[in-house]
């Protein structure tokens, strides 16, 4: 029957036919194959540029313009074939139509008019390995061989950019800091635009910011608060877009206690003024523990001016722990405090999650309580995976610098649990994807942005994340969220945390540096190692000892021996790992997406550029289906909890989504918060809801409608 | 009949805790949960892709969407409120009124997508043809027809069923179309929104219409049963000829009259009558009907405002949640 579909079907129709049940209840598995081929027949195939052989295309593609000469010229060309030759004896195949679609959409190298493919995967592949390289051949290779078996992929702004000519930065995103001036304000509008422009997301902190109604100059009423500010950032990101490849994205994060908080969440509101409404901005709320408490005990919560804050403690309210200082804030009569209820506050959180999915949540005390830098974490991404240190800059008049401060960009990469499974060496994939996140570091200097630049030199922050668990977990026969998963999941990051530090100890010892602030750490007092070298962090369970059978983990005498040769030689990456959400490169990569559940057995992806496509599960079978329960039957509590295992290892944050029936209540959101809250889980990402068609109004024998 | 305020019975107010049809309940707490404004949907995100489409292609989808417009124009002005005196339960009125303003709100949507893609010329003369299209007014003097005041309550119900789910998706079918092929993926956000809640309106007035018919004698019930085909059929050439008219350009007629079958099919299973189309003939392209349902859809945040998200229910936290 497919054959004969496949003769009056498109690759979409094909495509579609995943999400619609065959007769006998099946999933169409082979029609998304089918789709797959024919996308490549029809239409990949026909519009490739062909060359006859290696050379003349690396002359073509250098002479006009689509790859940068340096990256080629620091390998002899026998080299190159060399390499070239490896990377299409693989003989790659996108297993899905969406990883194909997706690849050949939005990240391979085209001809200008953007109507011809100028490279395949391989190319790609090869072209980011020897950026990354820098001319080093055996690490050329193995990044190549790292990235091209799935085992290591980078994130989109490396993969789509390394190697071309014209192209924008290499970095996923990065962090700004306003303060209450206009210099701060209108120099961090410039960075927005500047940092947009060259792809990849913005987040900035308003908490600083002096709330509606407070004086300017010592008159009163006279600040307009925090969402003008949101309104034309807004405006900001959707003028800057990279080359039109990537829609420019932001987000701001606000404290809880700050006076404008209920205006700020307020702009998500489904019946919001169109002068106020946020659309396409992304916000973020920093809770405090002792919002927690006086929740608990139904008593109101403070908030208080920044402004006054600023002039009793002299530093920005960004600096002050709420928590630490609330009653001495309450009695301070100079600080100017309005009161809500702290209850009510958090079921206007959930309301607006509800309406829109937004505000991320980063629970402050916890991110400062592990972090392992000195210093103070203020604010997260537009993925809620960063949570770095920062400092606030002060400006002259003319917009100078008077004092440069830092500000925070993050590289990151991801690996595919299963396929670094499958790989057997979980100690030199780590090391080659720490070296290629290293790489892009020291590739990058945004002199746009000096405060970035500066904070990237002096910390060489990355971010190393995962996918994949949940295809993993499947694959395995094991549950997500089941004890063997979350046993899985709590040995797979430690390990991964302890070659993370050894390979970025093996680099301090190369380059014989460490980042800036080394001495202050945790990392150097040794105290953050005592946890590893305290217990073990090994599989017990029989079933989860069996997956890592033949896999080499550390000893807490490892542990302890690493921790010696940390203390000696320190580190050159003040941060190493960040889990991701990985929306587009798990598709490319056939992973689950990040080391969350699967949203559907079926999933209906939507992006501005590739309209709606279907992508099935990884390792996803008509025989297994059952260990493919969605994130909307598993729950928040599994989720939590599996997260909670991977969070104890990660240094930075993972982007965690919780998911929802629309059935469900804003007391339900409140109790997975607390939970998250009470697991030591550091942020909270998008709030998403499944609602299921009305009885009688659904689509017929439709994969994902169905429960 | 009746049970409520009308010109001779005491006035009465609702109470929503004495239900006659637990179904008013159910379908008002979707509606209501359901509710949006066009403002939510980024439309400014497809001007990029607004200009990728040909000039045929750009008219071709003015003229779509002038002929939504007239439709939900006359559900929400005529239609819901037509059928408010037949209502068989206080809590069926409250529900129509409802439906009554989302029409509105349609309405208002497609002015939307005009004023965010296209020239005000363009848009003028789209309305133009909208007027002096034969086909489309043909149908909507179709409908409105069954809507005077003297009509028959249950045939008002028959032609509004067929309204939300038959005729409407000869236009429906544009946009589902743009967004598989990644073109005004936001737009058909905003449609998908609409199909949301066309397909409850659709799927209530069925389901008041079978109520109608469990109180009418067999003869009586022959007799709605006959006219609901012989207006389908009347409706159905009309709709050729309509889509005909707009999509041979494209080459997609055979497509959206599949699609056609397929739709008048799922409106007579809302009347509880059996499919007119043998299932062959209502195949349609799978891309097009996976489109149309908007559950649990995993939309990249950044281009999109996706259309799974819901009002939802408010419930204050009591102390044992907050026990750590």
């Amino acid at each position: 029957m497919l054959d004969r579909l496949s003769e009056t079907l498109d690759y979409h129709a094909l495509n579609a036919m995943l999400n619609l049940y065959d007769d006998e209840g099946h999933i169409r598995f082979d029609a998304d194959r089918m789709a797959a081929r024919q996308y490549f027949l029809q239409h990949v195939n026909q519009n490739t540029v062909f060359f006859h052989s290696l050379d003349e295309k690396l002359d073509y593609l250098v002479e006009e313009g689509y790859y940068e000469a340096e990256v080629l010229e620091a390998y002899p060309r026998a080299f190159l074939q060399q390499i070239w030759d490896a990377a299409f004896k693989k003989k790659f195949r996108f297993p899905t139509f969406l990883g194909a679609f997706k690849y050949y959409t939005s990240y391979t190298l085209k001809t200008r008019d953007g109507k011809r493919f100028l490279e395949r995967y391989e190319d790609r592949v090869v072209m980011v390995a020897l950026a990354l390289a820098r001319g080093d051949q055996d690490l050329a290779m193995s990044f190549m061989e790292e990235i091209l078996s799935g085992r290591f992929q980078p994130a989109t702004p490396t993969f789509l950019n390394a190697g071309k000519k014209s192209r924008g930065e290499l970095i996923s995103c990065f962090l700004l800091r306003l303060e209450d001036n206009m210099e701060s304000i209108g120099r961090g509008i410039n960075s927005a635009l500047q940092l947009s422009k060259r792809g990849g997301g913005v987040a900035l902190m308003l908490t600083n910011i002096r709330e509606h109604g407070a004086p300017i100059k010592g008159i009163e009423n006279q600040s307009s608060g925090v969402i003008p500010i949101m309104k034309l950032l807004e405006d900001s990101f959707s003028y800057a877009n990279q080359l039109g490849a990537r829609q420019g994205a932001g987000a701001v994060y606000l404290n809880a206690h700050h006076p404008d908080i209920l205006r700020f969440l307020d702009t998500k509101r489904e019946n919001a003024d169109e002068k106020i409404r946020i659309k396409t901005l992304s916000l973020g709320v920093v809770i405090p523990d002792v919002t927690f408490e006086l929740a608990k005990r139904n008593e109101p919560m403070y908030l208080f001016s920044p402004h006054d804050m600023e002039k009793i403690y002299g530093v920005p309210f960004s600096e002050i722990s709420v928590t630490e200082k609330y009653d001495e804030m309450v009695e301070d009569k100079r600080i100017r405090k309005t009161k809500i209820n702290a209850r009510s506050f958090f079921q206007t959180l959930a309301e607006i999650q509800f309406e829109s999915g937004y505000p991320y949540i980063m629970f402050e005390d916890t991110v400062n309580r592990m972090n392992p830098i000195d210093g103070r974490i203020t604010m997260s991404n537009l993925c809620s995976e960063i949570l770095q240190v920062n400092e606030a800059s002060v400006y002259n008049e003319d917009l100078s610098y008077a004092h440069m401060g830092t500000d925070i960009s993050c590289n990151l990469g991801s690996l595919n649990i299963a396929k670094t499974m499958d790989g057997r060496d979980l100690g030199a994939t780590v090391e080659a994807a720490i070296r290629s996140l290293t790489a892009v570091s020291e590739m990058s200097a945004i002199d746009a942005v000096p405060s970035i630049r500066k904070g990237n030199d002096e910390s060489h922050a990355i971010g190393l994340g995962q996918m994949n668990l949940h295809g993993f977990l499947a694959r395995e026969r094991i549950h997500y969220g089941s004890p063997e998963g979350v046993e899985f999941t709590s040995v797979y990051f430690a390990t991964v945390a302890y070659h993370a530090i050894r390979a970025s100890c093996a680099l301090a010892k190369e380059r014989g540096e460490s980042f800036k602030g080394f001495e202050a750490s945790d990392y150097a007092s040794g105290v953050f190692f005592d946890k590893y070298t305290e217990r073990d962090w090994l599989p017990e369970s029989e079933r989860v000892t069996q997956l890592f059978d033949g896999i080499t983990l550390p000893t807490r005498a490892d542990w302890a021996a690493l921790k010696a040769d940390v203390m000696e030689h320190g580190l050159y990456n003040r941060n190493l790992q960040a889990v991701p959400p990985t929306g587009s490169i798990s598709y490319i990569n056939n992973s689950t997406s990040s080391i969350h559940p699967i949203v559907s057995k079926i999933e209906i992806r939507k992006e501005g550029k590739i309209g709606r496509v279907y992508y099935p599960a990884a390792y996803m079978t008509n025989d297994n289906l059952e260990y493919y329960r969605d994130a909307y039957e598993i729950g928040p509590e599994a989720l939590i909890e599996t997260y909670a295992a991977a969070t104890e290892h990660v240094d930075q944050g993972l982007s965690l989504t919780l998911f929802f029936p629309a059935e469900a209540t804003t007391r339900d959101i409140n109790r997975a918060q607390i939970l998250a809250w009470k697991k030591g889980i550091k942020t909270i990402y998008y709030v998403r809801l499944r609602q299921t068609a009305l009885e009688g109004t659904e689509v017929e024998g439709c994969v994902s409608c169905t429960l | 009949m009746k049970d409520n305020v009308s010109a001779r019975a005491v006035p009465r107010a609702i109470n929503w805790n004495r239900l006659q049809d637990d179904k008013d309940l159910e379908v008002w707490n979707r509606l209501t949960v359901n509710f949006w404004l066009p403002e939510k949907v980024p439309l400014s995100n497809d001007v990029q892709s607004w200009a990728t489409l040909t000039e045929e292609e750009r008219t071709l989808t003015i003229r779509v969407f002038t002929g939504l417009t007239l439709l939900d124009t006359i559900q929400n002005s005529v239609g819901a409120p037509a059928m408010m005196p037949d209502c068989l339960t206080p809590h069926e009125e409250s529900v129509l009124t409802n439906i009554a303003f989302m029409e509105a709100v349609h309405a208002r949507s497609y002015s939307s997508i005009f004023s965010t893609l296209c020239s005000t010329r363009e848009v003028d003369e789209a309305f133009r043809w909208s007027d002096e299209n034969p086909h489309l007014q043909a149908k909507a003097r179709a409908v409105l027809e069954t809507y005077a005041p003297e009509a028959d309550p249950l045939k008002r119900k028959i032609a509004s069923v067929f309204l939300e789910s038959f005729l409407f998706y000869s236009g429906f079918y544009l946009p589902m179309y743009w967004s598989s092929r990644a073109k005004l993926t936001n737009t058909a956000d905003l449609i998908r929104l609409i199909i949301r809640d066309e397909a409850v309106h659709g799927y209530y007035i069925g389901y008041k219409f079978q109520r109608g018919m469990e109180l009418e004698s067999p003869e009586r019930r022959q007799e709605l049963k006959d006219y609901a085909f012989g207006l389908l059929f009347e409706l159905y050439e009309i709709e050729s000829r309509y889509t005909e008219e707009l999509y041979d350009g494209i080459g997609l007629t055979e497509e959206v009259k599949a699609f056609l079958h397929y739709n008048a099919n799922k409106a007579l299973q809302n009347l509880g009558f059996e499919a007119l189309f043998p299932p062959e003939a209502a195949e349609v392209n799978p891309a097009i009907l996976a489109a149309l349902s908007p559950d649990s859809e995993n939309h990249d945040f950044f281009s999109g405002s996706g259309s799974s998200y819901v009002i939802g229910r408010a419930v204050a936290t009591e102390d044992d949640d907050w026990d750590f």
